[in-house]
């Protein structure tokens, strides 16, 4: 296990992460003093096996859970002293988030599920409408804005949901096995859209994946065993 | 954190969204709507018809007895003799119609007598009335009167006879009867008239013990002054105002008049009326309770279903308020949506009613007919009080939204954690 050191401009921040779950009577470690650093612009896969604490991890990063010890910091805001609300409105502001399953709101059109972030957080409407119509051109869903999620690919779902994960321009990504649910040549596109994200407008993708094309591309590798960092590796 | 906030532009975007939830399963909010729809439905038409009936039969009760509000000696209830009288009814008359917005006041001299013939000797209930001021709008028993018959003012001699009462006596019109009545000084004393006319009310007790007499030649009879009389019948245009104008007149009136409502007069139809209100409203109540569980149990469900998307929906920044708000919109939406489809469906059933009614005439037996010495009305028709309809709108509005708050609050308490699978 090698934790990475910590570094001064790190957006995300976990110093000696543990998770205990309780199933029945039984106690169950998800994770166990995991420190980590991610620092803007990085395009870092968590891999492991299942059960190593790749969901736990994201869900402590995401704001979704509380850390059973340890603290996690956001952009130097500390998690644990946050509540509620702020809680929500840091998710709502700074975090996006891919689902496996796109999670798409079934009764609105790929327009309306993009700028649902946008539309939470009261930004204008003629904002809205430019900066939602110029993502969707830019994740390849120009013509398709009115159409349901039921009238789109798995694909152009996924491509929806990284628009609307984008689209408040979060200081971080979290995506979920974003390529579990389509076929390699559709991930192939869908990974050559998100580097480009993170290249051109420097957004932050923390992926948890099973993915060996993920992690091809990841340019930082965090591979989780048992709850805690087994290897921290950067692309070469 | 926030960005610009325009509080305007999301809020009625939240209100299209639920909305459009509501008919994501298009199935379950058509069997919801139709649960609103039949209780308003059925609420509506129940009350519409007691409202009507209840109203029309206490204006009928009014018109056949004391009015709506009765003036009488103060002991007069207690103890019904021509005794206790009132003195001065025109002063009071005049005192009544400065104090409350009436449609007339009327003296009258009500009490009992025996009516013989040459065949047979009967009691009854007697109203003395003056020909020249009453007709049927405050004296609806003269609706019983063909139209060839009855008193005229200048009729000292003549009598109106319960149609049952007069085959009792074997009298006809144009036959002579003696009444024997006890006057103001407990003297027995009698007088000869001849039958002017007979009387059909539809109520056959009242047709078999009911006479009408003229007031002035019976006051004479009774050693009564001119302008004296035991009873003073106050008819209001809205039978509702009683209580208000009951208040108004004990405050106004001299302290030797008692000040009675229909409802205290004619107790026994009072009692019957609030019996019936009253269970009308514990069944609309059951039916109002099953109707709103049925609402939360499909509210409930539909919460529950959507667990995952309420979960992806916290996770991206939605508030537990809003989700709250989203909820309670979609049930309000449901109450608007189900009251519009209620009054489409009940107006037409509605106004049939109002205008036709339903003939129950073959329904009733004689025994049936009356209530409380009341005629019922031969054919039921409808007409709601403006109050009523609000409070059955009201009511099935509140019984949405309450139905709501349980499922709304469910919704914002979701864990994302739970109801959603991050890896």
């Amino acid at each position: 296990m090698s934790d990475s050191p910590q570094q001064a401009n790190s957006i995300i921040r976990l110093n000696s992460v543990g998770k205990v779950y309780q199933q029945g009577k039984l106690q169950v470690t998800a994770l166990d003093g995991v420190s980590l650093d991610v620092e803007p612009g990085e395009f870092l896969a968590l891999c492991g096996p299942s059960g190593s604490g790749k969901t736990t991890l994201l869900n402590l990063v995401g704001a979704l859970d509380q850390p059973s010890s340890g603290s996690i910091e956001l952009e130097g805001h500390n998690l644990e002293r946050m509540s509620r609300k702020e809680l929500s409105e840091l998710r709502r502001d700074r975090i996006g988030f891919v689902f496996q399953a796109y999670n798409l709101m079934p009764v609105l059109s790929a327009y309306e599920n993009a700028e649902m972030v946008l539309w939470v957080q009261g930004v204008d409407p003629q904002i809205r409408r430019d900066k939602v119509m110029g993502l969707l051109a830019e994740v390849g869903l120009e013509g398709l804005e009115d159409r349901r999620p039921n009238e789109l690919s798995g694909g152009q779902q996924q491509r929806v949901a990284i628009a609307r994960a984008i689209a408040s321009d979060p200081v971080v990504v979290l995506a979920d096995e974003p390529t579990a649910n389509v076929d390699s040549e559709t991930a192939i596109k869908l990974l050559d859209l998100m580097e480009r994200l993170n290249r051109e407008r420097g957004v932050t993708f923390v992926f948890s994946t099973h993915d060996p094309l993920v992690m091809e591309r990841a340019r930082r590798i965090v591979r989780l065993v048992d709850g805690k960092v087994q290897e921290d590796s950067q692309a070469a | 954190m926030a960005k610009t906030t325009q509080r305007a532009a999301t809020s009625g975007s939240l209100v299209s969204l639920a909305w459009r939830n509501l008919w994501a399963n298009r199935r379950r909010t058509l069997i919801t709507l139709s649960s609103i729809v039949f209780g308003v439905f059925f609420a509506i038409l129940m009350t519409a018809l007691q409202d009507r009936n209840w109203a029309d039969m206490i204006d009928l009760a009014a018109k056949m007895g004391g009015g709506h509000v009765t003036l009488q000696h103060p002991e007069y209830q207690d103890a019904p003799t021509l005794r206790h009288s009132v003195q001065e009814v025109s002063e009071l008359a005049a005192a009544v119609e400065g104090a409350v917005p009436i449609d007339a006041v009327r003296p009258r001299i009500v009490g009992n007598l025996m009516l013989s013939t040459a065949h047979e000797s009967f009691g009854a209930g007697f109203i003395a009335y003056d020909p020249a001021l009453e007709t049927s709008e405050t004296l609806a028993i003269l609706n019983g009167v063909a139209e060839d018959e009855g008193l005229r003012p200048d009729d000292r001699q003549g009598i109106l006879l319960g149609t049952k009462l007069a085959y009792n006596l074997d009298a006809e019109v144009g036959d002579k009867v003696v009444y024997t009545v006890t006057d103001r000084n407990g003297e027995i004393t009698s007088a000869l008239c001849r039958v002017r006319g007979l009387v059909t009310t539809g109520a056959p007790s009242v047709d078999a013990s009911l006479v009408l007499l003229p007031i002035e030649p019976l006051r004479e009879v009774i050693g009564y002054g001119p302008d004296e009389a035991n009873q003073v019948a106050i008819f209001l245009s809205d039978q509702r105002s009683t209580e208000r104008a009951v208040s108004a007149l004990v405050s106004a009136l001299r302290d030797d008049v008692a000040v009675l409502g229909w409802n205290k007069a004619q107790p026994e139809l009072a009692g019957f009326i609030a019996a019936k209100v009253g269970g009308a409203w514990v069944v609309e109540g059951l039916i109002g309770i099953l109707v709103a569980a049925g609402i939360f149990n499909t509210l409930f469900v539909s919460v529950m279903e959507r667990m995952r998307e309420f979960g992806i929906m916290l996770a991206i920044g939605w508030s537990p308020g809003r989700l709250f708000r989203l909820v309670m919109l979609e049930s309000l939406w449901l109450g608007v949506v189900g009251l519009i489809l209620a009054g489409l469906v009940t107006v037409g059933p509605y106004l049939y009613l109002e205008k036709t009614g339903i003939d129950i005439s073959k329904m009733l037996t004689d025994e049936s007919m009356e209530i409380a010495g009341v005629a019922m009305a031969p054919v039921l028709k409808v007409g709601i009080f403006p109050m009523s309809l609000v409070i059955i709108l009201g009511a099935a509005m509140f019984a949405v939204l309450a139905s709501g708050i349980y499922p709304a609050w469910r919704a914002g308490r979701i864990n994302p954690v739970e109801t959603i699978r991050l890896v």
